[in-house]
């Protein structure tokens, strides 16, 4: 008020004093109607309604947690051990108690030689009654049931070290390098171009000539080649956003960079930054399957889904079943990281599904 | 565009230069020379390295290293096969590898067109559904499980195919790898199709030349795809990736002599110069196609062009 009116030029010449009743509720409750068809709601809560929409999503959700809740218990469901060998009770094809009596899973094995098919039980040849092996028994007698499950152990310890990956050093690179901008962000990208140049094969190979393969090399490998996608999209974002208004406001109220980074533009692309993680998680999965079928992975007698797929390979022919489980764990983990993926695409970013 | 061009080439050159360098500091790092020989004197060790050059500074060698391996000169084997030339061991290989990965391109282009503009034009039906179902597993599932069940059944129970590759039936042998691994490129290209063609069939001028009467065949290929087919170059890089490492495995599992097979032996052998060699390769390819991928890129569509100038201004 004062200052208004020094501001116009005029001369003050008494200040304005308010009584109690200059200010009353106008207690107006019954003239505001609350739309009640398009309710208003949070982003998140809309995010899961989309989400639930889609149904590959939840089916992708619903066999990650299967997945990651049989690899945690599975290997202490039976006596055996991963590592523990009986080379009396090799080549065993699958029982499993309950329903081998309807007739599937009894341990039947078909066996194709020069004189023909025929199948046979090896449990009953070699008087093994009481002996069950849920998905059956490998070369060195050991259970493929536990064995597939610590492998799924590794894939999915692998899938979180790739999205924690993901989310420093790819997010904060992308961050860091878009705000600054100039000549910073020139730099920056001239080393992503080179980086992004090197054939993710190339490094990992490299890699294994100078260190001992095992898990901390895969995700070495990892840290040295995955961060490439996310950091360009986090970039892109935070292009996008560095000069709009609540960036300024907050750097006017005395915010320092890194507040703004990561406390203010940060929760603004999180949906994006959330997609790519998830579908980062598959190549990390499969990067590390790869690396153990070509025999750089894992090392004896630890075991991962691609170590078992590797050694079930060798004698595939004979006995299929001894790669069908590894195999179809792995499928089904990352098919539903990306059916997830997928549904978090739409889900988090409401203009695609317009489209 | 010039300028865009050279500035990708010059940065291309300098991408395999830093590799260069890797590989040379590995090479470096290795334990071992050939001359740790008990029986050598001093003076004789000295000798050799003035033949092989090792006497000069590291920088000079850095440059010959160069020269040697940009000439084709990769050193000689030291486990796989004892001291053949790595060049004439790559030689025979080099091309049934680029055989089958060309097959599993051109089959992966082909099928994933077909399926994404089908699934584009009846869009949301139970055809859509099929062709989605077929890309996501095909984007999913690693192209070994393919290779794996594609030799089990079609190899081994059916025995359509050889299961081992062979020189004899060089083409029937190719069928199951090359199938096995176009399955992520098919897949891929099929998912960008069907999100192109459903962007470009609601845009304007299709609205246009369909009112101007145009339908059918024509609308779709001569109106539709031809903008569509555009952006689908950009999903050629991760391909190609997929391509080198789903090679190694494919070409383990059906026994193919071939680039990505030797590249695993080497590694399982501890042939350093093997796969050092094979590093380099692999890298240049792969740094050649995105140049040519990028170049591309900006001839055919103008509105890139554009764009890269006005961001170089």
């Amino acid at each position: 008020m004062n200052a208004a009116t020094q501001a116009s030029g005029a001369p003050v010449t008494e200040t304005a004093v308010f009584r109690p009743d200059d200010f009353k509720l106008k207690n107006n409750a019954d003239e505001i109607r609350v739309d009640t068809n398009f309710v208003s709601q949070s982003f998140w809560k809309e995010a899961v309604i989309r989400f639930r929409r889609k149904k590959s999503a939840v089916f992708g959700l619903i066999m990650i947690l299967l997945i990651t809740l049989i690899a945690i218990f599975g290997p202490g469901m039976n006596g055996y051990t991963y590592s523990g060998q009986n080379l009396s009770q090799k080549n065993l094809a699958p029982r499993v108690p309950g329903i081998e009596s309807i007739g599937i899973l009894k341990g039947d094995e078909k066996i194709s030689t020069t004189n023909g098919t025929y199948v046979v039980n090896n449990y009953k040849l070699k008087n093994l009654s009481n002996v069950y092996y849920w998905f059956g028994s490998d070369t060195f007698g050991r259970d493929i049931w536990t064995r597939t499950w610590s492998g799924a152990r590794v894939s999915l310890i692998i899938a979180v070290a790739a999205a924690f990956i993901d989310m420093v050093i790819g997010m904060s690179y992308g961050l860091i390098s878009g705000y600054f901008g100039g000549r910073v962000d020139n730099v920056m990208q001239r080393i992503l171009e080179i980086a992004n140049g090197i054939p993710q094969l190339v490094v990992v190979t490299l890699l294994l000539l100078v260190l001992q393969p095992g898990m901390l090399t895969i995700i070495f490998a990892l840290m040295l080649t995955q961060w490439i996608g996310m950091s360009r999209i986090a970039r892109a974002e935070m292009l996008k956003l560095k000069e709009q208004e609540f960036v300024l406001a907050s750097r006017t109220l005395g915010a320092g960079d890194f507040f703004i980074i990561f406390r203010e533009v940060l929760p603004n692309i999180i949906g994006p930054v959330i997609t790519q993680v998830m579908f980062s998680i598959p190549t990390a999965i499969f990067t590390e399957a790869f690396l153990s079928f070509v025999g750089l992975g894992i090392p004896v007698p630890q075991c991962s889904l691609g170590s078992l797929i590797s050694e079930g390979f060798n004698s595939f022919t004979p006995h299929p079943y001894q790669i069908v489980p590894p195999i179809i764990v792995m499928s089904l983990l990352m098919l539903s990281f990306n059916l997830v993926a997928d549904g978090l695409r739409e889900a988090l970013d409401p203009k695609l599904k317009e489209m | 565009m010039k300028k865009y061009a050279l500035k990708r080439i010059l940065l291309s050159l300098f991408t395999l230069l830093v590799i260069l360098l890797v590989l040379f500091i590995l090479m470096q790092l290795m334990p071992g020379s050939p001359f740790n020989d008990e029986k050598l004197n001093a003076e004789q060790k000295a000798n050799l390295y003035a033949k092989y050059g090792l006497d000069q500074p590291v920088i000079v060698q850095f440059f010959r290293y160069v020269g040697h391996m940009l000439t084709g000169d990769f050193g000689v084997s030291y486990n796989i096969s004892k001291n053949t030339p790595i060049s004439q061991l790559i030689q025979t290989r080099l091309p049934i590898s680029i055989g089958i990965g060309g097959m599993a391109v051109a089959i992966g282009a082909i099928v994933g067109l077909v399926l994404g503009i089908i699934s584009a034009i009846w869009h949301d039906t139970f055809v859509d559904t099929i062709a989605t179902i077929i890309s996501v597993i095909g984007v999913s599932v690693p192209s070994y499980v393919f290779a794996l069940a594609l030799s089990y059944s079609f190899g081994f129970r059916l025995r359509w195919f050889p299961m081992l590759f062979t020189a004899k039936q060089m083409f029937s042998s190719s069928v199951l790898p090359s199938i096995a691994l176009s399955m992520f490129t098919m897949a891929s290209i099929a998912r960008f199709t069907r999100s192109e063609m459903l962007e470009v069939l609601g845009s304007e001028y299709m609205l246009l030349a369909e009112s101007k009467g145009l339908s059918g065949p024509a609308l779709i290929f001569r109106h539709a795809l031809r903008n569509a087919l555009i952006p689908i170059i950009t999903v050629l890089a991760p391909l190609i990736v997929d391509l080198m490492t789903g090679s190694l495995v494919v070409e383990k599992i059906f026994a193919i002599p071939g680039v990505g097979s030797l590249l695993v032996t080497a590694i399982q052998s501890n042939d350093y110069n093997v796969v050092i060699a094979l590093s380099f390769i692999y890298s240049a390819m792969y740094i050649g196609i995105m140049l040519i991928v990028d170049i591309l890129y900006g001839i055919i569509d103008p509105r890139i062009r554009l764009a890269k100038k006005e961001g170089a201004a």
